[in-house]
């Protein structure tokens, strides 16, 4: 290590342009699988956020929530064994911030209020806490709509007026923001549109055990992570940008392999020689091993650094969400990837014949 | 115990030379004892690098042993004969192959063995050598006659028994040449080594005590 530091320090200018290369490069892995990240987040968030572990949702609607049909019987029987239940009901809809306005994407999140899906709210206060008739806590992202508290916003189709009692951040959903209101608003909603409508549930959220016969019911119990994961669009979102991300991992380790293996190539002699004087292969793999290790590792350094930094600027509407658990996951790939890409460059010092060291390498 | 450091016996080495083979060493033998000096001379080709990457444990014979100290290596794994080149081997090629990126004390210290690092110490050697200023040096800092010296110092850091040296002089001027095998010479009597140095360089063999001749594969005293 002592010796491979001293080889990269005497050669300052290359290493600077190589550090320069791979911190470009890996700056550009740690953003995209931001924006990745960033992207799945706008798909999922308001379910991945939700104090919930599974929903109960019909056997037809093959795990997904909107299509899923839950009488309200369900949620009473398991209310009485004691389960932690609540019913749970999403629609996409469009509000308005005044009657001739701009139409808004909302997704609706109709739940009990007061109940442990509600969000917290990090401005005003939650649902039950509201006088109002129909209250609406919104994603933080309508603020910048230019909504606040108090206001009144309409739902398009129906004209219902909701009253903006809080805003919680990080609500998203299919990536339209979400409006969390009462079952109550929603089933008059629902009946405003549809005189005939009976309430039914789309699916109930749990939280701990439910013992509960689904099947008999053709019910199904599903956890969180599969209800996101079918969530529509968010499977093929998240695998596409999540391969690019991990192509561009390989092929910066295929880059870090190759320069290695140039710079290797060029001292051909000098490892001959090494070799002649009786230093062992472990001593010359140690040393490229080390020497990938400094410089791809001031590389991870440098671009989180980077990379954080440059979220902080990001605009607030920038689906940018990266945490430190998966920034580290990249950057060690990164760091593993680069060793084993210098494998390549390992195998040839170990062909080395130290015998060229021997007659000026003429011979 | 026996005075020879190294011993050839009977050495065969031949080359495929498009269709046919040559053979460049036949049936060579050689015994140097202790604080003996030994030239090898011979016109180019004639397998003078050869003899010596054989020697140096860095080409196997087609037949014929190699005794070193009196043990037989011909046959070891690749792994132990790079510990012996290490640790009883001392190398010095034509030209420095100083590593352009290291200190001469790194130079010294990145070879030096822990064992051979408690009876050399690198600036004794160094002051021996008459290149103790160069110690903090890069090899771009130093001359040619002092890289040349630097390098005899890393043959010697492990305090090996023998000394294998190829063409010393090659990159050197006459005067400078002198100098530094005038050194190796001092450095093999004081510290009691054998040495064998292959040259085609006469105006230094008075400094060797015998020299052997390479004609036909075969090797002449005189």
């Amino acid at each position: 290590m002592k010796y491979a530091w001293k080889e990269i320090m005497f050669g300052k200018k290359k290493y600077i342009l190589i550090e320069l290369l791979l911190i470009l490069l890996m700056f550009m892995v740690l953003f995209l699988s931001g924006l990745a990240s960033g992207l799945g987040r706008a798909v999922s968030s308001s379910i991945d956020t939700m104090d919930a572990d599974a929903f109960v949702v019909d056997d037809s609607a093959e795990q997904i929530i909107t299509v899923s049909s839950v009488e309200s019987r369900v949620l009473n029987e398991l209310l009485e064994k004691n389960a932690d239940a609540q019913p749970l009901d999403i629609q996409r809809m469009y509000i308005v911030k005044d009657r001739d306005d701009e139409k808004l994407n909302i997704t609706y999140f109709a739940i009990t209020p007061g109940s442990f899906i509600e969000p917290e709210t990090t401005e005003g206060t939650g649902l039950a806490e509201s006088d109002a008739e129909d209250p609406i806590i919104l994603d933080d992202d309508f603020m910048l709509e230019g909504i606040s508290l108090g206001d009144k916003v309409y739902d398009s189709s129906t004209d219902l007026e909701f009253t903006v009692t809080g805003f919680a951040d990080d609500r998203m959903y299919g990536h339209t923001s979400v409006g969390y209101i009462s079952t109550d608003s929603y089933t008059k909603l629902r009946k405003s549109l549809n005189p005939m409508y009976e309430p039914v549930y789309h699916a109930i959220a749990v939280r701990g055990d439910a013992e509960y016969d689904f099947k008999g019911n053709n019910l199904e119990l599903v956890p969180k992570q599969e209800i996101i994961e079918n969530i529509p669009s968010y499977s093929a979102e998240h695998i596409t940008i999540t391969m690019i991300v991990w192509l561009l991992v390989i092929i910066s380790a295929v880059i870090i392999g190759i320069f290695n293996y140039i710079l290797t190539l060029q001292k051909k002699k000098e490892l001959g020689v090494m070799k002649a004087i009786g230093m062992r292969n472990s001593e010359l793999v140690g040393m490229l091993i080390s020497e990938v290790l400094i410089v791809s590792v001031i590389a991870a350094v440098f671009s989180l650094v980077l990379t954080f930094g440059m979220a902080a600027a990001l605009p607030e509407k920038m689906p940018f969400y990266l945490e430190v658990p998966g920034a580290v996951t990249v950057t060690v790939a990164f760091v593993l990837i680069s060793v084993l890409g210098s494998l390549l460059s390992v195998i040839h010092i170990l062909r080395i014949d130290p015998n060229i060291a021997i007659g000026g390498g003429e011979e | 115990m026996s005075e020879t450091l190294l011993e050839l016996v009977d050495i065969t080495k031949s080359y495929r030379d498009g269709e046919s083979n040559r053979t460049i060493l036949n049936g060579v033998n050689l015994k140097i004892e202790k604080g003996e000096f030994v030239a090898i001379v011979g016109p180019s080709g004639s397998g003078k690098s050869t003899f010596l990457s054989i020697a140096g444990l860095l080409l196997t014979p087609d037949s014929g042993r190699i005794l070193l100290d009196g043990n037989d290596v011909t046959k070891i794994s690749g792994s132990r004969r790079t510990m012996i080149r290490r640790k009883s081997l001392g190398f010095i090629f034509q030209s420095h192959n100083l590593l352009p990126y290291l200190k001469t004390e790194d130079q010294l210290a990145i070879v030096q063995e822990k064992e051979a690092s408690e009876r050399i110490h690198i600036d004794d050697l160094l002051n021996e050598l008459d290149i103790a200023d160069c110690r903090g040096k890069f090899p771009s800092q130093m001359s040619g006659g002092e890289k040349q010296r630097a390098a005899i110092a890393r043959a010697f850091i492990n305090d090996p028994d023998i000394i294998l040296a190829d063409e010393p002089t090659a990159s050197l001027d006459a005067e400078r040449g002198r100098i530094s095998v005038e050194m190796i010479r001092n450095e093999v009597k004081k510290r009691n080594k054998a040495a064998v140095m292959v040259t085609h360089d006469t105006r230094i063999l008075d400094l060797t005590d015998r020299i052997y001749r390479i004609e036909n594969g075969q090797l002449v005293c005189g």
